[in-house]
């Protein structure tokens, strides 16, 4: 297959040095995440699903390996382009959420914007419409704190999504959250990622989650040992 | 250039999210750059007081005075004198218009049953009425000048006045200086100066008499140059003068006298004024240095703190330089808060010390406050601040985001 592919790891290792001894927790990883597809990474904890996911999102540097970002080798970024790569293509949902806790919900949006040297103006309607289209248009100018969990994931969503990233990352974004907000978040996402064509990657170990999408990568010990599609509902595969 | 204002937007939140902390940060720069703005500005105060003074003494008049400039202190304190010989060859001197000795003591002076001590000045009348009037510009407030040989004497406007003796001096009161009668026949309006408005004027004669200093000594000669001579020139005749007596007496070649020409004495006044405002700016320095730890000490606390949202931060594409840009904000505002705050508080301080000062007789002083030294205290502390948050806003830079977003608040 030769479609362009968003993020591509090449035989991926991450070693951490734990005293005198070397921790691997990815061994060799090779992935391709093919532009508009849904991956969820699945994995125990210690799984290095999260380190995998740092390395998709571009966070970390890995020991060993090449990954390719829009087919761009990152390891000859200097940080600070990558930072700025970063901002603009991939945007991150954490399970902590993440907000910025002294900016309110609308400057939490606007935040990726803002590195990225959108106007204010632009900026200012760009956050607003994202906050609509998470139902929190009546929320922006309230304080992370003065918001439930399931709001507070919504404005991190949106905050995904201000400079609309190519990539989006999620790690266990319904983790912190009741079965209930979690739902809503999961229809949020996968309604983003059909509507605006968007790529999806989400780690969790929650297998309910899964079934949103096209694609499931399991990862054990640091390696990939089953990457699969689901049948029938992949967009990528013709 | 445009998320300049973000920064500053988050960095204000941040300051005020934590806010006693910030506001004792903050009180550190209070402090020093109000101990620059007051001491600073009463220094300036100081020299240009002192300055007044040496313009009362006229821009043409010469000084000459016993012992080396070089140790004016010990001068002033030794008691060393001009000898009635060195009066009488500079008066010889063709260029010299007037050369008026004077010679002071202090001395008790009793009236209204209080005794205070003052400076006693004699000074001839029949020469020194003249020049005192025409190139110094002092005048009387009241009275008339004394009787040349007579025990009549003027006093000094601090003297006169009411706060001094508990009841004011005026023309006809009888006064007991050194346990001898005078009458009192002018009183002088201020002549710019404390230490000349704190003293009685008394006939050179007079004053021999008073203090039993018969020997004719001078502490000091008073010489105006006659018209067309320049001071420069006419000084380093009387030097030549004064030379040529210490050579006829031998082994007295040393120049134990000075020559000044009031140029000469305002750089010496000068240099003594801006050794004290480099000393006390060196100690307002340390202090402005300390708050600028002081501001370092809580960025580093900040940076810690803040560890997880700088991840994010990083995470959502802020580069290392925006990082450190929105740190760099915070302590400048610290920074500049505090210098504003110090250069108000300080300029308040300045204006009650000179408040108080003019009460105090012996003490006039005018803090000056130039607006050269505003601006530098507020943009000192806002340097201060910036560089002082430049390392912490660096190692806030240097995280990495995914150990950033590891750690937990």
């Amino acid at each position: 297959m030769e479609n362009k592919s968003i993020i591509r790891l090449q035989d991926i290792w991450k070693v951490y040095q734990l005293g005198s001894v070397n921790v691997s927790a990815l061994r060799g990883v090779n992935l391709e995440v093919d532009p508009g597809s849904f991956v969820t990474i699945m994995g125990p904890s210690g799984s290095g699903k999260s380190t995998l996911l740092n390395m998709i999102g571009c966070l970390d540097v890995p020991s060993k390996g090449k990954i390719f970002l829009d087919e761009e080798d990152t390891s000859t970024f200097s940080e600070s382009k990558l930072a700025q790569v970063r901002g603009a293509k991939i945007g991150f949902i954490f399970q902590q959420f993440n907000l910025l806790h002294n900016l309110n919900a609308l400057e939490n949006v606007m935040l990726p914007m803002v590195f990225q040297g959108v106007l204010q103006e632009k900026r200012k309607s760009r956050a607003e419409h994202l906050l609509k289209l998470v139902g929190l248009e009546q929320r922006g100018s309230h304080l992370p704190a003065e918001l439930s969990g399931g709001e507070r994931q919504r404005v991190a969503i949106a905050r995904a999504f201000a400079n609309e990233p190519k990539l989006v990352i999620a790690d266990e974004p319904t983790g912190n959250l009741d079965s209930h907000s979690g739902e809503k978040i999961m229809d949020m996402l996968s309604t983003f990622h059909k509507e605006e064509k968007g790529t999806l990657v989400v780690v969790t170990h929650d297998p309910m989650i899964a079934k949103y999408s096209e694609q499931v990568v399991n990862i054990k010990d640091g390696q990939i040992i089953k990457n699969h599609s689901q049948a029938g509902e992949s967009l990528w595969q013709k | 250039m445009a998320e300049v204002r973000e920064y500053f937007k988050i960095g204000i939140r941040n300051i005020r999210t934590r806010q006693l902390r910030s506001w004792l940060t903050i009180l550190g720069i209070v402090v020093g750059v109000f101990l620059v703005v007051t001491l600073i500005s009463l220094s300036s105060g100081l020299k240009n007081s002192i300055m007044k003074q040496l313009n009362a003494l006229g821009g043409d008049i010469i000084m000459v005075m016993p012992g080396s400039l070089d140790n004016l202190m010990m001068t002033m304190a030794g008691g060393q004198k001009l000898s009635k010989e060195d009066i009488q060859a500079v008066k010889d001197i063709r260029n010299v218009d007037v050369a008026l000795p004077t010679d002071q003591k202090s001395e008790f002076i009793r009236f209204n049953n209080i005794q205070k001590s003052v400076y006693l000045i004699g000074m001839p009348w029949d020469d020194g009425k003249d020049f005192l009037i025409n190139f110094q510009g002092w005048d009387l407030r009241e009275g008339t000048w004394p009787t040349p040989g007579k025990r009549e004497l003027i006093a000094g406007s601090v003297v006169a006045d009411k706060d001094f003796f508990g009841r004011g001096l005026s023309t006809g009161d009888t006064v007991v200086v050194n346990g001898k009668k005078f009458k009192v026949k002018g009183i002088l309006n201020s002549v710019g100066s404390q230490q000349d408005d704190m003293a009685i004027y008394v006939d050179w004669p007079v004053y021999q008499e008073t203090t039993g200093d018969r020997s004719g000594d001078a502490f000091a000669i008073m010489v105006k140059a006659k018209d067309g001579v320049l001071p420069d020139d006419l000084a380093v005749e009387i030097e030549d003068a004064l030379n040529e007596i210490r050579k006829r007496r031998r082994g007295t070649d040393v120049s134990d006298f000075s020559v000044v020409t009031s140029e000469k004495m305002g750089s010496i006044a000068g240099g003594i004024t801006g050794a004290i405002q480099v000393a006390v700016f060196l100690f307002a320095a340390i202090s402005i240095f300390v708050g600028g730890l002081n501001i370092m000490n809580a960025m580093y606390t900040a940076v810690r703190e803040r560890t997880r949202e700088i991840g994010v931060m990083k995470a959502v594409g802020a580069t290392n330089r925006a990082v450190i840009n929105i740190f760099l904000i915070e302590s400048g505002i610290i920074g500049l808060v505090g210098g504003t705050g110090g250069v108000i508080f300080g300029l308040i301080v300045a204006k009650l010390v000179e408040y108080y000062a003019k009460g105090d007789s012996a003490f006039g002083l005018e803090a000056y406050i130039s607006p050269q030294l505003i601006i530098f205290g507020l943009l000192f502390s806002f340097l201060i601040g910036c560089i002082a948050g430049y390392l912490p806003s660096r190692r806030a830079a240097k995280l990495k985001p995914t150990e950033a977003l590891r750690s937990y608040e």
